[in-house]
């Protein structure tokens, strides 16, 4: 046993720990005036679970991982496939299994599967060896997941898988004509969704972010709301379970996607220094992990990993304080949420295990 | 892993890792920007948001009668509102909220509107008087609309539903129209008394509302008080009305139109006052249905809003016969000894005048032909004085003013004078002697209200007293339920002549003993208890009220039944005055509802007084009831 727990790298550890403590203090503030009061508790255990399941992993050689990944890659479309049919629909979109009264969403787990693959796939050639047809083909893999999880509809969720392609880069390298023609593409994309594709309503989503004001009593109250909590708690915070914008409700679903909001306004810019710095830390050990990687498909798992992290770090962070709009995006050890803690969990299992046999080596 | 990729990986990892921090970089600034450089901004709104300055509304006094049985008491009801800080502005927001509460759209943004620029004070209230059900839809609203919510104030209820409509009247909201006709007076969204005595009472009865600052959450829900101004209850008060006396009355005209007023004249005050068909004020406190409307506000029939004791002009009929008497007394015109001969009719000015009895009464002294309500005699009587003779006694008495009594919208007696044809007829202006002949009788431009009547007959009774009738009574001293008594409005002495008065008073008496009334039994049967003096009246229909109705009507044009007088016959203590509309005789329609008020007020009232005014209407918010409050003394 003791020989497991050594697997575990110390540096990430601590992050990943004092991350999760911040997170639990956030919920138990949050929920107190909900009809959830005790959701700290139940994902306390959600994250009690994840641990475990990540000291497995970190223990399991990342190539006996790998191994599975194409079969866990079929399964999981399968999955996604038959979510559409057998899910429960909640809000209008059909995004979760329900099993012995749990959801499950298999979307979540998913993104992971997709790295682990793709990662294998172009991990098993030298870079200079890649073709042009087997990146198409990699893209394939990540973009067909994402169709499908766009059928529920779930448009956060599909854009998260995105980091993914991080990994092409990373072989590739960038060049800088490829950047200005991607900057051309999404402009001119943009301008002709903006003219001849978007409904009025979604055009009408694009100007509330643009001006929540402008929608105070409906798409643009709840970020309004968490505007006011965040600025309101100015530098040193309210104090715990004093924040006026939490205890008295006027802050939204504020134990999933506006749970920073929470931290700021209690805590305040101090309270939000320390989480970020913790966020860049825990960002920085797992490119240490990438670089520390002894196979191509380690490194380049690790790598979009980090980049998965990152882009949730950004949406729900950004969106939180109105700088970007309102998606649904969980951020890690913050949001309640059984599934999406799970996969976060499994995937640093893995970079620990990269980090371990690295040392072990 | 290939050796030749490592160093490249390793700096590419580095770019990331650098834009990894970068990241973080950036998103710390966003919320330095929003913590720091725009924190006071966001703590002004975090605030204005959750600390709410309410105002507590003032419960209004309650209003008892003379021995402390509850009028209007007060009730705790539930309104759906907005706090002014709160009203929406935005059109599809007003629309929607328009049509989930089922209101007019365009009706709700003038509403909201004009609260919005009528500066701090009482919430716009949406629903009323919420019941169980209301309070469901509201709730449900309420989820959909979170800038609404439920208040808590006080509301009226009135005990004897239509047992004094008019008299206590009704409280409404301060509306827009009223902040326009009389601006600067009230505050909009105030409660204030709109009718009756709760009008006219107004300052007296109305408390001084409080205010609260509270820290509420986002469904507008009290959280924490932070200290507050109470609100200041309004003083309770009684009114001279006797409840029992005014069921009486109520009892006894039933189903006729028309009104009864009682005065006790030690001091003017009203004992009794019921104008019939009478309405429920309780019904005035919610928005009214259309129903209600055409029951009430716009029933041009029967005009049941309308006080008819104190806005109600009557022609007085023979009632009037004593003032004429009075004039010719005290000009020297007759002597009342000196007979006059009734025929049955008289000629004046080339057209015949008809007494009531064909046959004639034959020769007639003025105490019998009070008695008998000769009108030959008073014809005759007219026919000697100018019609400025009568207006000069009538002025001495009283009689051409208002009574002053503290009701809205008293309505002034009508007595003719030339002055008063120039005004009133500018195209035919001259008086015409057989005009002065119809006036004898107290027909033709004559009209008097109940009350001025009763006035009138409480002079007599006092010989030559003039009061002035009023309502209030005093306040209560809520720590000894006892009365402070107001003290008493003005009484006037007149010069009347002890003599002519005497003359006077033995006509009403044989009135009752040997005259008009006495043919009626039950009016002698009381009258052995309690002698009591009067006089019938029979006017021919010249109403307030539509003629063209009446000629539609079955009972078209049928005589108004009048019955003025005090009692007991010696030392009197009440004097009253009794219009029956369109009922025929004063002594069949008006003087046995003048009976039923002796015989309480003289013998049952002390054996058997009746039970204190009771409401039907259950209000499941109320606290518990205490029991009736007993007499002051």
């Amino acid at each position: 046993m003791r020989e497991r727990f050594r697997a575990l790298d110390p540096r990430l550890l601590w992050v990943l720990l004092a991350l999760i403590a911040l997170g639990t203090l956030t919920l138990f503030s949050a929920g107190r005036q909900t009809p959830q009061a005790t959701i700290w508790l139940r994902q306390s255990v959600w994250n009690l679970l994840g641990l475990t399941f990540m000291l497995l992993l970190a223990t399991t050689d990342p190539r006996r991982i790998f191994r599975y990944s194409f079969a866990s890659y079929l399964i999981g479309l399968a999955a996604l496939a038959a979510v559409l049919v057998v899910g429960k629909k909640i809000g209008g979109s059909t995004r979760w299994f329900v099993i012995a009264g749990q959801t499950f969403q298999p979307s979540e787990l998913m993104k992971w599967v997709t790295l682990l693959y793709v990662s294998q796939r172009l991990g098993s050639r030298n870079a200079e060896q890649v073709s042009r047809l087997e990146l198409s083909g990699a893209v394939g893999l990540v973009v067909f997941p994402m169709l499908l999880i766009q059928r529920q509809p779930d448009l956060g969720m599909a854009l998260s898988y995105l980091p993914i392609l991080l990994i092409i880069p990373l072989m590739k390298g960038l060049r800088a004509r490829w950047v200005v023609a991607l900057l051309l593409l999404v402009g001119l994309g943009g301008f002709g969704a903006w003219k001849f594709v978007l409904k009025p309503y979604q055009k009408q989503r694009v100007m509330i972010f643009l001006d929540p004001s402008s929608d105070l009593q409906g798409k643009g109250y709840q970020v309004n709301q968490s505007r006011i909590a965040i600025g309101s708690g100015g530098l040193i915070g309210k104090g715990f379970t004093s924040g006026s914008q939490t205890q008295l409700n006027f802050l939204p679903v504020k134990t999933t996607d506006f749970a920073f909001s929470v931290w700021a306004e209690e805590r305040g810019f101090l309270g939000v220094l320390l989480a970020l710095g913790l966020f860049g830390l825990l960002l920085s050990r797992i490119l240490d992990a990438a670089r520390a990687a002894h196979t191509n498909a380690e490194a380049y798992f690790c790598a979009g990993a980090a980049g998965i992290f990152s882009l949730h770090l950004l949406v729900n962070v950004g969106m939180v304080a109105g700088a970007l709009p309102n998606k649904g995006m969980v951020l890690p050890f913050f949001s309640a949420g059984g599934s999406s803690t799970l996969s976060f969990f499994l995937a640093l299992g893995i970079i620990m295990g990269v980090l371990h046999r690295s040392r072990v080596k | 892993m290939d050796p030749r990729h490592r160093p490249i990986l390793r700096r590419r990892l580095g770019v990331f890792r650098g834009l990894a921090w970068c990241l973080v970089a950036l998103l710390v600034l966003i919320y330095a920007w929003l913590q720091l450089v725009r924190h006071s901004e966001f703590k002004q709104l975090a605030m204005q948001q959750a600390v709410k300055v309410r105002p507590i509304p003032a419960p209004r006094g309650l209003v008892l009668d003379r021995n402390g049985h509850r009028l209007v008491d007060n009730r705790r009801a539930l309104h759906l509102v907005v706090q002014r800080e709160d009203l929406p502005t935005k059109p599809e927001v007003i629309t929607s909220l328009a049509s989930a509460l089922e209101l007019d759209p365009a009706a709700l943004a003038r509403k909201i509107q004009s609260y919005r620029f009528a500066g701090k004070g009482r919430p716009l209230v949406l629903k009323e008087n919420l019941d169980e059900a209301g309070i469901a839809i509201a709730e449900r609203i309420r989820a959909r609309y979170p800038f609404l919510s439920v208040e808590v104030a006080p509301r009226r209820v009135y005990l004897g539903d239509e047992l004094a409509g008019h008299v206590l009247g009704y409280v409404g909201e301060v509306d827009e129209e009223l902040m326009k006709v009389k601006p600067g007076i009230f505050r909009l969204g105030e409660t204030i008394g709109k009718e009756g005595f709760e009008a006219s009472g107004n300052d007296k009865l109305k408390g001084v509302d409080g205010q609260k600052r509270i820290l509420v959450d986002q469904l507008g829900t009290e959280v924490a008080n932070f200290g507050q101004n109470d609100a200041v209850t309004g003083r309770s008060l009684f009114l001279t009305l006797d409840a029992g006396l005014q069921k009486v009355a109520q009892d006894a005209m039933g189903e006729e139109s028309g009104a009864v007023v009682v005065l006790d004249l030690r001091d003017g005050g009203v004992l009794a006052m019921y104008s019939s068909p009478s309405y429920d004020p309780n019904l005035f406190l919610n928005r009214l249905s259309q129903d209600m409307v055409d029951r009430y506000l716009a029933n041009s029939v029967t005009r049941p809003m309308v006080n008819r004791a104190t806005q109600g002009i009557y022609a007085p009929g023979s009632t009037f016969k004593l003032l004429v008497a009075l004039a010719a007394l005290e000009r020297g015109i007759i002597s009342p000894q000196t007979p006059i001969y009734c025929a049955g009719k008289k000629n004046f000015y080339g057209r015949d005048f008809r007494c009531d009895k064909p046959t004639g009464h034959g020769s007639l002294s003025m105490i019998q032909a009070i008695a008998q309500s000769c009108d030959v005699y008073f014809y005759e009587l007219a026919s000697r004085m100018d019609i400025d003779d009568i207006y000069a006694t009538a002025e001495k008495y009283g009689l051409t003013e208002r009574t002053g009594i503290d009701l809205p919208q008293e309505k002034r007696t009508r007595i003719p004078s030339r002055a008063w044809k120039r005004k009133a007829a500018p195209k035919d202006p001259k008086w015409y002697g057989g005009e002065t002949i119809s006036v004898g009788i107290g027909q033709g431009a004559v009209g008097v209200t109940p009350l001025g009547l009763a006035r009138f007959y409480a002079l007599l009774a006092t010989k030559g007293k003039l009061l002035t009738p009023h309502l209030f009574y005093g306040f209560r001293d809520d720590q000894k339920n006892s009365l402070e008594a107001a003290p008493v409005p003005p009484m006037k002495d007149t010069p009347l002549d002890p003599r002519h008065w005497a003359i006077l008073d033995e006509g009403l008496r044989e009135v009752v003993q040997n005259g008009t009334a006495a043919a009626n039994p039950f009016i002698r049967e009381i009258a052995k208890g309690t002698p009591f003096s009067g006089k019938t009246g029979t006017a021919q229909v010249a109403t307030f009220v539509d003629k063209a109705h009446y000629a539609r009507q079955a009972k078209k044009l049928k005589d108004h039944a009048l019955f003025a007088g005090y009692a007991p016959q010696e030392h009197p203590q009440i004097a009253f005055a009794v219009v029956v509309e369109n009922a025929g005789f004063g002594s069949t329609a008006a003087a046995p509802i003048a009976a039923k008020v002796v015989k309480y007020w003289f013998a049952d009232r002390l054996s058997n007084p009746l039970p204190p005014p009771r409401g039907k209407m259950v209000d499941p918010f109320a606290p518990q009831q205490s029991a009736p409050q007993e007499a002051p003394e």
